[in-house]
């Protein structure tokens, strides 16, 4: 690991939805080319996560910041310009159902490039390989599987050569071979672009895989950041029980019950009505 | 005792100042984007076939049954009086001035409004609007320009067209079933009439275009909750518009009219 400053820079990063504390004081740091995953059960707040450094949501404290810029504080200009560095592979793909995959991977290539249209038809054919989906261009959303959907999407992320990925849970819901060939594909972007990575994934197998360094959400906070090998000897029992996948364990106790119940802050006063 | 029934009271108005300070935003963001680049010639082509002319069914039907129907209680009206010439006056009055504009815009409201509501709703749960945003295109910008300039330049339009049909409804019960003169009738219908009421009754469409559009792109826009949500912003956006088509055609009739 270099010293250079970390490429995405989560600090101290908290979010609540009225009392209900989704993140709290979250940090972590992604450094040009590494490549982050992030673990965590579902409801976590792994999604949470990266749609603040999208900008998609505002923290309640702490912040993100994207090559040395904090999100929350951009403009919307100066917010575009970060999301052009980043390409956002969402959990159900988030295609528009309304247009043809060629126009899916063709929309940020025609609002934000001067390029022409024939120069288009070769970028997206050029994405659409990348991920497997060559020849795809005229399909609509609605005709395509789920594993090709989320590849579809990839494609789509990676049209404005992003400096950034972020994946959020790309195998969730696939059967084992499609998982496998995603992971694999995840592993040929990372090769082939050079960028820099956060992948949230349930799948351990391509997690190890894909990974530089391993992170693990638990009840808001991470409780774990290291690389593959040292994850695997972490001696945290929520670690070794994910790992294990096993129903035993500190994993799924209740929570202990909060010290401050009610000194809690307030963040709607509907909510106190 | 009345501290709950306060306190409900209470939320609700704090939630419909909260409703209405964010629609006001969504609209002034929505409004100031219509100058703003990259025009998208393809997307507003598509809406103006949406709005415009796939409507021209429904403004024909509704125009026509309510012209007729209203010209029957107006000719059956007037024979009390033994005054069935006024008939044709009042109805080009009550047509040009009213129904025209009115029917058109509730139409509107159910046909495009909550069509607009649906769809933006249906992109909203499924992070559409969301991808979107990480795309580096303003919602905003994308949705609701195009469904907004539609809106506003189809409405006065198809008013017009609802005033054409509702002559020829009238025409055809007060000449075709009650035997009244077709030279007459013909100027009869203008004759209450000014050319203003013309600029008044594309004027009050423009006004309905502008909140249908904006009521069901904010009202899709807000969607929460799933296929529920998605269930829920049609309807909401049907009546909500629908209440501020009727509300301000009284303002408007009353601003336009001194
Ligand atoms: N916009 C929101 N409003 C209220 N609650 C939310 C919102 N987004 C997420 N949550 C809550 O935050 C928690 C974490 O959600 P999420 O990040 O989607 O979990 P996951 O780790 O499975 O991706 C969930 O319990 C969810 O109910
Ligand atoms: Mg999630």
């Amino acid at each position: 690991m270099n010293d250079t400053a970390p490429v995405i820079d989560v600090v101290n990063l908290s979010k609540a939805f009225g009392p209900k504390v989704v993140l709290s004081n979250v940090n972590l740091q992604v450094r040009e080319g590494e490549s982050l995953v992030v673990l965590g059960g579902s409801g976590t707040g792994k999604t949470v996560l990266l749609r603040n450094i999208m900008g998609l949501l505002e923290p309640d404290s702490g912040h993100v910041a994207i090559e040395g810029k904090i999100v929350h504080q951009l403009d919307r200009e100066g917010l575009f310009e970060v999301r052009k560095a980043i390409g956002m592979c969402f959990q159900m793909a988030a295609l528009f159902d309304s247009m043809t995959v060629f126009e899916n991977v063709a929309f940020a290539l025609r609002r934000h490039t001067g390029m022409t249209e024939a120069e288009i038809v070769d970028r997206v054919d050029e994405c659409l390989s990348m991920v497997g989906m060559k020849g795809t261009q005229a399909l609509k959303p609605a005709e395509l599987s789920g594993g090709m959907k989320r590849r579809v999407g990839f494609a789509r992320a990676i049209a404005l050569k992003p400096r950034i990925l972020l994946f959020d849970e790309p195998t969730t819901g696939l059967d084992p071979v499609m998982t496998d060939v995603i992971g694999r594909i995840i592993l040929d972007l990372k090769h082939e672009l050079g960028v820099t990575s956060i992948t949230i994934t349930h799948d351990l197998k391509s997690a190890f895989e894909i990974a530089d360094r391993i992170a693990l959400i638990f009840r808001g906070e991470c409780i774990a950041c290291e690389p593959p090998d040292a994850f695997k000897q972490n001696p945290n029992p929520v670690v070794q029980q994910f790992l294990r996948g096993d129903a035993d364990g500190p994993f799924l106790q209740d929570p202990p019950p909060p010290k401050r119940a009610l000194a809690r802050v307030v963040h709607n006063p509907l909510q106190l009505l | 005792m009345l501290t709950p029934l306060f306190e409900r009271i209470g939320t609700h108005v704090l939630r419909i100042f909260d409703q209405a300070g964010d629609f006001a935003v969504i609209s002034g963001r929505a409004i100031a984007a219509v100058p703003r680049r990259p025009f998208d010639p393809q997307n507003l082509a598509k809406q103006f076939l949406a709005v415009g002319v796939n409507s021209i069914p429904v403004v024909l039907l509704t125009s026509l049954a309510v012209s007729m129907v209203f010209a029957v209680q107006l000719a059956y009206g007037f024979k009390q009086f033994q005054a069935e010439g006024l008939a044709a006056q009042v109805n080009g009055l009550a047509i040009v001035r009213e129904l025209a504009p009115v029917i058109t815009g509730l139409m509107m409201a159910g046909r495009v409004g909550s069509a607009m509501a649906a769809e933006l709703g249906t992109m909203q749960v499924t992070e559409q609007i969301d991808a979107l945003e990480c795309l580096a295109t303003d919602p905003v910008h994308y949705l609701f320009v195009p469904r907004l300039l539609a809106s506003a330049l189809m409405l006065p339009l198809l008013t017009a067209f609802s005033i054409w049909i509702g002559y020829w409804g009238g025409y055809f019960l007060l000449v075709g079933v009650e035997g009244q003169s077709a030279t007459i009738y013909a100027s009869d219908f203008y004759k209450l009439l000014a050319t203003r009421d013309l600029g008044i009754a594309l004027t009050k469409g423009f006004v309905f275009g502008v909140i249908i559009a904006l009521v069901g792109c904010w009202r899709g826009y807000r969607t929460r909750g799933g296929a529920e949500g998605v269930g829920n912003a049609p309807t909401s956006s049907v009546v909500t518009s629908s209440l501020w088509i009727l509300i301000s055609d009284f303002f408007l009739t009353k601003l336009l009219l001194v």
